[in-house]
């Protein structure tokens, strides 16, 4: 129902064409995600987040994504599941300055995260449910937790069918629930680590031919750190 | 040709003085003194049958009944008790008195609870030598009678439950009448036998919430800070009181609805007394929430409790487990039309034809004259109980209640019971809606919310 996208870039060179390469991975993942898009991107200094409604390229073209560089983004596609076709709506979600959380799938317990959170004076702007998830993952690792750890809480916190992506100015992470139900593939080569929701979404990156492609598998928390 | 009408006022039935308040009313006259019976409220209330479920569909998805595991493990007083109760199911036996049950009935309930993983509990009598053998997790009533409570056998507790008042006569105290105070009966609870009992509607040594935590520290302090107190009430004013007695330290709060059983009582109170089950689960609940504890006071709720639907709808409202009294006696054999001994099934219609009912119908705890040995002292009776075929049908009832419970909570996409949460529900009636703060079926409307 949504399409997650992510690129973490071990080969400096590569940085310049960071969203280049990412843009491509995006629009790949159009047909499931017509609602909305978004991307973060991590550039060595800041975290950028862009997000709005309508087709992925368009919104790309918009904000001259592809003219981006960084080490390291993440995007999402929508196709909004019970809450709002609205750009707040969307993702990326980032509960802190500096990560950012994509999800593909349905959290089934989130009104009761959002209250717990809520307790602990952490507030939503949206009903979303993949908010929820971002602000968890964010007060775990503001309270201290590595974000592998904060990522673990999820799995015993949250309940559902996800597939999570989450990037930080120094972290990229991610995570599928027992159930594996969300697709999700890995490529791994030296100069890069690269997810999609789909096979497709990666065929065209430099030197997929040798890189070593794999599903995650479920319950593992697959983190790179840069 | 139609047949000719009856003539406009035959037989009209009033709705103020019908046939039962006329035959009550009588029935007065003639005797001089109130009903008594035991069950609980026999009147219509909102249930949880006013509830429904919006399962997993596109939105959300549903786990597989076979290969995806569905949790059910409890865990009960964690708060401050350094042992707290650990149950394989959300689903408890509730208090009830050697005395107002037989001990087969008392034994029978002890080992379904063993044999389900989950806890029993004593009642207004105290702690029998089979109820303890029988029960792996025994929670230990503290009420105002203190009939059989003692330091021995709190002890002997896996739990303890101070017990305020019951859901079918909050603000009274319990009976149990001459007939079934037998000799053993009397002798635990050191009252003469034969004489009918009324317990105490107050604890002796103190009232109020500023004196609950002094005594609540003192239980604590006699068993090691090492059991869980649960502090029971009957549903009233509930969020007052389930505030209260967090505030006095409790570890788990029992709330018991209207609906609750009880072996005698008044019947103004069954019927006159107390909230629906429904409304008071969703009172503690929020009073638990405002409080910022409900991750950590445990919320059992009890009242009217059948089946898996019930325990999954209090669940969702924010219970952590639910507590059966009558459900468990009708899964021994309460009102059934026969009992079984060897094998050979015995018809005991005319016993319950002898008490002025019917299989289905009977209400008769209090007389101890029970056709199928649950409710009685009586030797002849009680001999009709096999505690082993009764806890094995009694296993039986709460595995299949579980059963329904994860197959409800697997249905809306969860992966343990307790994920279960009020926006899972939506109410058919205005007034579930009202009472369980839940959107009406097919708006987003919540009476007095929006
Ligand atoms: S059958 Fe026995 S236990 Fe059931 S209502 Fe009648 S007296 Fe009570």
């Amino acid at each position: 129902m949504c399409g997650i996208v992510g690129l973490h870039l071990k080969n400096a060179e590569l940085y310049p064409r960071l969203g280049e390469l990412l843009v491509p991975m995006l629009d790949c993942m159009a047909s499931r995600g017509p609602d909305s898009a978004g991307v973060a991107l991590h550039d060595g200094h800041a975290m950028h987040v862009v997000k709005d409604v309508g087709p992925p390229v368009e919104i790309c073209v918009r904000n001259g994504i592809a003219e981006r560089g960084g080490f390291q983004g993440i995007g999402h596609t929508r196709m909004a599941t019970e809450s709002a076709v609205t750009t707040q709506h969307s993702h990326p979600f980032a509960p802190t300055p500096d990560m950012a959380v994509v999800h593909n799938g349905s959290f089934s317990n989130h009104a009761t995260v959002r209250r717990r959170l809520a307790r602990h004076g952490i507030g939503c702007t949206t009903d979303n449910d993949t908010e929820v998830a971002s602000r968890f993952i964010g007060h775990q690792v503001a309270g201290g937790a590595d974000l592998a750890d904060a990522l673990r809480m999820v799995l015993k916190e949250l309940d559902g069918f996800f597939t999570l992506l989450v990037t930080t100015g120094t972290q990229f992470a991610v995570l599928r629930d027992s159930f594996a139900c969300k697709p999700a593939v890995i490529a791994e080569t030296d100069d890069y680590v690269a997810v999609a929701s789909e096979y497709h979404a990666l065929a065209g990156l430099p030197g997929i031919g040798d890189a070593r492609v794999f599903e995650p598998v479920p319950e593992e928390v697959y983190a790179w750190t840069r | 040709m139609a047949a000719a009408p009856l003539p406009m006022d035959a037989r009209r039935p009033s709705h103020t003085f019908g046939p039962q308040t006329i035959a009550a009313i009588q029935r007065m006259a003639e005797e001089g003194h109130y009903e008594i019976r035991g069950w609980g409220a026999k009147r219509v209330l909102p249930t949880f049958d006013d509830l429904v479920f919006l399962t997993a569909s596109v939105s959300r998805y549903p786990l597989e009944g076979y290969r995806e595991r569905c949790e059910t493990r409890t865990v009960l007083g964690a708060r401050r008790a350094s042992r707290p109760l650990e149950l394989d199911i959300p689903i408890t036996i509730a208090g009830m008195s050697f005395g107002a049950l037989s001990a087969p009935a008392k034994i029978a309930l002890g080992r379904a609870a063993t044999a389900v993983g989950t806890s029993t509990t004593t009642g207004d009598g105290g702690m029998s030598e089979e109820e303890r053998a029988a029960s792996h997790l025994l929670v230990y009533q503290c009420l105002p009678s203190r009939y059989g409570f003692n330091p021995a056998d709190l002890k002997r507790a896996d739990a303890i439950e101070i017990v305020i008042g019951q859901g079918a006569k909050p603000g009274g105290g319990g009976m149990l009448l001459g007939q079934k105070v037998s000799d053993r009966v009397a002798a635990m609870r050191t009252l003469p036998a034969g004489i009918d009992q009324r317990s105490a509607s107050r604890h002796p040594d103190w009232v109020g919430p500023d004196d609950l935590r002094i005594k609540i520290e003192e239980l604590r302090e006699a068993t090691g800070w090492e059991k869980p107190v649960y502090v029971k009430l009957g549903a009233t004013r509930v969020g007052n009181d389930v505030k209260l007695a967090v505030a006095a330290g409790a570890d788990v709060v029992v709330v018991d609805g209207m609906q609750g059983g009880t072996g005698a009582s008044q019947d103004v109170f069954l019927e006159h007394a107390g909230i629906p089950t429904l409304a008071a689960v969703r009172l503690a609940a929020e009073a638990l929430r405002e409080l910022g504890v409900e991750d950590e006071v445990q919320l059992v709720v009890s009242g009217g409790i059948r089946t898996g639907a019930d325990v999954a709808k209090a669940l969702a409202l924010g219970a952590t487990a639910v507590s059966l009294g009558v459900a468990p006696l009708i899964a021994l054999g309460c009102n059934g039309r026969t009992w079984v001994r060897d094998g050979v099934a015995h018809d005991a219609t005319a016993d319950y034809r002898a008490l002025g009912t019917e299989p289905g119908y009977c209400h008769h705890m209090h007389t101890g004259r029970c056709p199928v040995g649950i409710a009685t002292q009586d030797r002849d009776l009680e001999a009709r109980l096999d505690p082993e075929a009764g806890a094995r049908r009694v296993a039986n009832y709460l595995r299949s209640v579980t059963m329904e419970l994860t197959t409800m909570a697997r249905a809306c996409g969860k992966s343990d019971v307790h994920n279960l949460e009020p926006e899972d529900l939506v109410a058919l009636t205005v007034e579930a809606a009202a009472m369980a703060q839940v959107p009406l079926a097919g708006t987003t409307w919540i009476p007095g919310r929006s």
